[in-house]
């Protein structure tokens, strides 16, 4: 499966995929992604995989080849018109194609190139948060284990 | 981050272990840990079961993939199959979905009790027998309205295009604690501020005396005489592997997995309902999103998402909202693809997603299949396609009032729009079935309740028909779809139903 996923992740994601070891760690978070999956849905994406790795050959501008022998345009092309369709391949496509670019943009950098950077917001306004309402806060959270509440 | 006293996880259990309670609850979600809480503090020896693992606020952070591995089922990715198929989640962790919920927290519509009541003869389920139900559930979860300057600048733009249009639009209700707008919700909420199951209603069970199993699967509840009397499990090891077994001997079993699992529990367990419709009826308020690209900067990941709500079309069972996704949940809807792709995502911080909700007329079904597990099926109706439809144009209309250039729409292939007249005419042609893109997180009604045995699987309170000393409490209780976010109505429902086991523990000898 490990070159049709490679090939796939470098033409699904945005070109600075390739770029470092990217790929090989959108690779490792979209293995993550597969193991949490409910298992007959793990085996479906597996055999998709396959099925669109091994579909190249039956693509005319692909003379024979599977997915990961094509070259970029090949590849390209190939995907643009298997996305494009209606039907089952193409729905199967389109669900790998999710699981590979949401971990494509867990990268931080991937993130950073976007504009995406929020832990320091989010502790500025945690902060802010216990700052402005802190006793209100402390007094809510230590009514959660008191003894019992009024019933209705 | 020290766990809580009474909590067990699968790495402290080296054994097979059995223990005797009262009451056995499975699942710690929004039905499970208020039940969980409310017989406790009535002094009934509980001992609550939870697949997922216990996660603390702490460990809470930014990741969207770490998040839906270990606090989602089936890493987020659940499908309901139908043409077209729905993507749906649900939460597994202690606490269950109230971890990764936006926190909406709404009362159940006046007129849905009442068809409740008169059509699925539900007794006791008027809005003033519910009404000491939500403000206590509201009490204890702070449910409030947002401080001021919380709110993610995607919602003020969504309520300034609705509201361009005269439409009505009411701040969303949230069981929040002066949330700070983090905007993490779907990961988990870093500081506590919503105030989910996971540091409300099960520290306090835990508190009173409950104890919690966590990493723990639930096989089957055990009957004797056919009386519900306890469950069996087994704790789950890291990468999914079979642990120890759990067995728990009780006086009462109450389900609270949510509607998916708690059918299929109780099917697996040999229960059959006299109705039919264990595992049926599912409604899931099918929902769409709509992609707007903005020329002004919208970074609408800094502040709370889903602040507003557009109540104009809720006659016709449409909600409209504003829901920021984080970059990877944003690129796994985008259409295209590589170069194409990264454009699309370079104008991250000018995007608004927006889209509606729909009360669906159309119903799916649970079932356990041999060799694929449990399986979800749903059937889109045509006139429930046709509302989603218009909830897209009306969020369109929205958008492009609020200033939006350019929209996606969540129709397979459908071409970017420009203006409201494009996305006007684009729509008046037929929009096949097949081609929308729906996604769920409201799943409800396959143990439907009335007191009628030949309709409803439980009755008025979720005790199973024909089987003493099980219940249901969770979303699967409702006879229908809610209109709202369902969770306030599963907490009162569940408050409800306790009162009634607590009023009647005599007969169950808790």
């Amino acid at each position: 499966m490990r070159p049709g996923a490679r090939r796939f992740a470098e033409v699904v994601c945005p070109p600075q995929v390739r770029e470092g070891d990217r790929t090989e760690r959108v690779l490792r978070e979209f293995e993550l992604m597969l193991a949490a999956l409910h298992p007959a849905a793990r085996r479906a994406v597996t055999a998709g995989l396959v099925l669109i790795d091994q579909g190249a050959r039956l693509y005319p501008r692909s003379r024979g080849r599977r997915l990961a022998g094509l070259d970029d345009r090949a590849a390209g092309a190939y995907l643009g018109a298997l996305l494009g369709r209606h039907g089952t391949a193409a729905e199967m496509a389109r669900r790998l194609k999710s699981l590979v670019v949401i971990g494509y943009y867990e990268l931080p950098e991937a993130r950073r190139e976007i504009g995406y950077d929020p832990d320091p917001y989010i502790a500025a306004v945690s902060r802010r948060r216990l700052e402005s309402y802190g006793a209100h806060i402390r007094a809510v959270e230590a009514a959660v284990t008191a003894p019992a509440e009024p019933s209705p | 981050m020290s766990a809580p006293a009474g909590l067990v996880g699968e790495a402290d259990v080296a054994c097979d272990l059995a223990v005797d309670c009262g009451a056995v609850i499975v699942g710690s979600g929004a039905g499970g840990a208020t039940m969980a809480a409310e017989l406790a503090e009535a002094g009934v020896d509980v001992v609550l079961v939870e697949e997922g693992g216990y996660h603390p606020t702490e460990s809470f952070g930014t990741h969207s993939g770490r998040a839906l591995r270990t606090l989602y089922r089936d890493g987020g990715g659940g499908m309901a199959i139908g043409r077209p198929s729905v993507l749906f989640a649900e939460g597994r962790c202690v606490g269950g979905s109230t971890v990764v919920n936006g926190g909406m927290s709404w009362r159940t519509p006046a007129q849905v009790l009442d068809r409740w009541a008169t059509r699925e003869g539900v007794t006791a389920i008027t809005e003033p027998d519910m009404e000491p139900y939500f403000a206590r559930a509201e009490a204890r979860h702070s449910v409030g309205l947002q401080d001021p300057g919380t709110v993610g600048r995607d919602s003020v733009l969504f309520r300034a295009g609705a509201e361009a249009h005269g439409w009505t639009v009411l701040p969303n209700r949230r069981n929040q604690l002066h949330c700070a707008g983090t905007n993490n919700c779907n990961n988990g909420c870093p500081t506590a501020a919503k105030r989910s199951m996971l540091v409300t209603s099960v520290p306090r069970a835990l508190a009173l005396g409950a104890r919690l199993f966590a990493d723990c699967r639930v096989d089957k509840v055990t009957l004797s005489g056919g009386t519900a009397c306890g469950v069996t499990g087994h704790f789950v090891r890291p990468g999914g592997r079979p642990g120890p077994r759990l067995t728990v001997r009780a006086r009462a079993v109450i389900a609270a997995g949510g509607a998916v699992q708690t059918p299929a529990l109780l099917m697996r367990s040999g229960l059959r309902s006299a109705s039919g419709q264990l595992g049926r009826n599912l409604s899931l308020h099918p929902n769409a999103t709509v992609i707007a690209f903005f020329d002004c900067d919208v970074t609408g990941w800094q502040g709370v998402h889903q602040a507003f709500q557009v109540r104009e079309f809720a006659p016709e069972g449409l909600l409209l909202t504003a829901t920021n996704l984080t970059p990877p949940m944003l690129a796994g809807i985008m259409p295209g693809f590589g170069s194409g792709l990264g454009e699309l995502m370079a104008d991250y911080n000018r995007v608004v997603t927006a889209g509606p909700l729909v009360s669906d007329t159309g119903t799916g079904r649970v079932r356990n299949l041999p060799g694929l597990g449990t399986q979800v099926f749903y059937r889109l109706t045509d006139a429930d396609a046709a509302r989603v439809v218009r909830g897209v144009e009306l969020t369109g209309q929205a958008l492009f009032a609020a200033g939006a250039r350019r929209l996606l729409l969540p129709f397979d292939g459908a071409p970017g729009v420009r203006g409201p007249g494009e996305l006007r005419r684009l729509l008046a042609r037929p929009v096949p079935k097949r081609s929308i893109q729906l996604y769920s997180i409201h799943l409800m009604g396959t143990a439907r309740m009335s007191e009628n045995p030949r309709r409803g699987v439980v009755d008025s309170f979720g005790e199973f028909h024909g089987v003493p000393g099980l219940f249901v409490a969770d979303a699967s209780l409702f006879p229908g779809p809610t209109g709202i976010n369902p969770m306030e109505t599963v907490i009162a429902l569940a408050m409800r139903n306790a009162r009634r086991l607590i009023e009647r523990r005599a007969r169950y000898r808790l």
